[in-house]
């Protein structure tokens, strides 16, 4: 590695600005796209189904209540592998009901059957353990869910009046899961009869036919190996009446469109801080080239020729770029863990410092820098030594 | 080396656009270790001049030869080695590159031409002790003297012992005692290395040290006088 000439430190912060709003645009994107590709993976791996009508409206279906019989009726569709019976509900009940990518929820799972998800067959524990067969009382949280309440192990976490013990923390999925609270279906389903008195009232008033069994907001169907899922959907939503079928590649879809608007900012972003970063990058360099042009008129007056200028001016760039952007990586790094420490209180990740990013920012300043010293020296060494002695004094 | 010069001329364009001749088909001929001063008032074109038979600037008209090559019109790149090995520059103002250390800053005239840093050390070295300036290597030129810097820039210049020096008011900004040190070693070069040397000049002293003095005017070769002519 060659030695940084002397006189070069502010040349070295410049690039280091601006590979810093490079990096730390590019986190964000990161960040963004890393939550829509994981709705759209998790939408992509089951069947969802609810109940016809509308009922909580929650999760991932917008129907009714699905009672037990339909979810047999729905095992017995050719095709289907397992159905999960599921409960979700909305943390906070007082600020919307329906489905938004940011909110907390509430899920109630049966831990008996196999997580029905292709894409998440089991979700990543970080700390302690999943939900077993016949466990009570106790819920597994999402990172940011958990790190938002400083939850631990063995903490306690209070659910609509309910005490529950935290077994388990689950690794960051940059997705849906980061925000759940994750509990024994049966619980789920209490959690559920506190919150609603309408559902209450059905129960007081004898409600006919319907057990605690028959409470679920959804469930997850698992397709076969080699079944088509979204033939499979249709199929499940002509033979078992009375029930909200999403279609996976409708769903994926959807989820698409409703995102578009995120994957334009996203775009945009991403735009903006390579023309931003390499903007500044490939200016500093420029001009850091610029100011020595009397250096380069006295090195041609000793007898360099072209090419040794511009192996010279490579190299310096080279050592400078490379300082340059890794500083900025650094300094990204910084300002992004202090911020997201800041917004981790409101259970917000704001950066995705992906390998690829950090990757891509250093060859980016690498090869900008490269461009930006070549560009410079041979504006330069068109000039006389003379010339250019004269123009750097 | 002979250096021979036939109907050099230069024009540069004024801040109107207008062109403003500098020099005017300038004969020039130097002996090999002949001691030349070339006088004149300010902007005579005494430093176009000295840039022209350096290769610092590309002639308008006219050519420049040393021994049996016109360099004046050889390629941009063929030129490189021939102002690398064959002509010593020494500036006015030292023109030393801030960034290097004084002893880096004479080793650079061994970089381009190929010279190994190693073989060309012990002569760096043994040019700054006889120069006086060996115990400023590791300094910048920001911590040397005036007269320091151009004691550096001048062993910079004769480093790779070349045939032609050409030194444009090297004295201009020096006290006595340094300018007779680097009027001195400029005088021992013709004498003892059979050198070249055009010196540009304002000192009446200077160019009495010269075999013979050339004066400009308006960009012309006005006369050319004997020893320590003026």
């Amino acid at each position: 590695m060659r030695r940084l000439p002397r006189g070069y430190l502010f040349t070295v912060l410049g690039i280091a600005v601006g590979v810093a709003g490079l990096v730390a645009l590019g986190a964000m994107a990161e960040r963004i796209t890393r939550f829509i590709d994981g709705g759209d993976r998790f939408v992509l791996g089951q069947i969802s189904v609810a109940g016809e009508g509308m009922g909580m409206g929650t999760g991932f279906t917008a129907g009714g209540l699905l009672r037990a019989s339909k979810i047999e009726q729905i095992a017995r569709v050719p095709g289907v592998a397992a159905v999960q019976g599921q409960v979700m509900l909305p943390l906070n009940p007082t600020t919307s009901q329906f489905l938004t990518l940011t909110q907390e929820l509430i899920m109630g799972v049966d831990p008996g059957v196999a997580m029905p998800n292709r894409q998440y067959r089991e979700l990543p524990v970080r700390h302690g353990r999943f939900l077993r067969p016949g466990d009570r009382g106790v819920a597994v949280v999402g990172s940011d869910f958990g790190a938002s309440r400083g939850l631990r192990v063995g903490g306690r976490l209070e659910l609509s009046g309910r005490a529950f013990e935290v077994v388990g923390v689950l690794d960051k999925t940059l997705t849906a899961p980061d925000r759940f609270a994750i509990v024994p279906l049966d619980d789920g389903r209490e959690l559920w009869l506190r919150r609603d008195p309408l559902l209450v009232q059905v129960f007081a008033g004898g409600a006919g036919a319907m057990s605690r069994a028959d409470l679920n907001t959804g469930a997850a169907v698992a397709w076969a190996d080699g079944v088509d899922p979204d033939a499979l959907a249709r199929r499940i939503q002509a033979e078992v009446a009375g029930v909200n079928v999403t279609i996976p590649g409708e769903l994926s879809r959807l989820l698409r469109e409703s995102t578009a608007f995120f994957s334009a900012l996203l775009f945009g972003i991403g735009v903006l801080g390579l023309v931003i970063g390499g903007l500044s990058l490939s200016n500093t360099v420029a001009a850091a080239v610029f100011e020595r042009i009397r250096d380069f008129g006295i090195k041609r007056a000793l007898g360099a020729t072209d090419l040794q200028l511009l192996r010279e001016i490579l190299g310096e760039a080279l050592v400078v770029s490379v300082s340059g952007g890794a500083l900025g990586v650094g300094l990204a790094l910084a300002v992004g863990a202090l911020v997201d420490w800041r917004v981790l209180r409101e259970g917000q990740q704001l950066f995705l410092f992906s390998p690829r990013l950090l990757g891509f920012a250093l060859v980016f300043s690498v090869i900008l820098g490269g461009l930006a010293a070549t560009y410079a020296t041979l504006r330069i060494v068109r000039l006389s030594p003379a010339e250019a002695i004269r123009r750097g004094a | 080396m002979v250096l021979r010069a036939t109907g050099l001329s230069k024009t540069f364009r004024g801040p109107d656009g207008r062109p403003v001749p500098v020099l005017d088909s300038v004969d020039v001929e130097v002996k090999a270790g002949e001691f030349v001063a070339v006088a004149g008032a300010s902007g005579s074109g005494k430093s176009t001049l000295l840039n022209l038979l350096g290769l610092l600037e590309p002639v308008d008209a006219g050519e420049i030869w040393l021994d049996d090559v016109c360099v004046s019109r050889l390629s941009r790149r063929a030129q490189c080695p021939v102002r690398g090995r064959s002509i010593g520059y020494v500036f006015q103002s030292s023109l030393l590159i801030a960034g290097l250390t004084a002893l880096d800053n004479v080793l650079l005239a061994a970089r381009y031409v190929g010279r190994p840093r190693r073989e060309a050390l012990p002569a760096a070295r043994a040019l700054m002790e006889r120069l006086g300036v060996a115990h400023r290597s590791g300094h910048y030129p920001a911590q040397l003297s005036g007269g320091e810097q151009q004691r550096v820039a001048y062993c910079r210049a004769v480093l790779n012992a070349p045939p032609l020096v050409l030194a444009d008011e090297p004295t201009g900004n020096l006290d006595e005692g340094h300018a007779g040190v680097i009027l001195a070693e400029l005088r021992g070069l013709c004498r003892d290395r059979g050198a070249s040397v055009i010196l540009v000049t304002h000192r009446a002293d200077a160019a009495a040290l010269a075999d013979r003095t050339l004066r400009l005017r308006g960009g012309r070769l006005e006369s050319e006088g004997g020893e320590g002519t003026t």
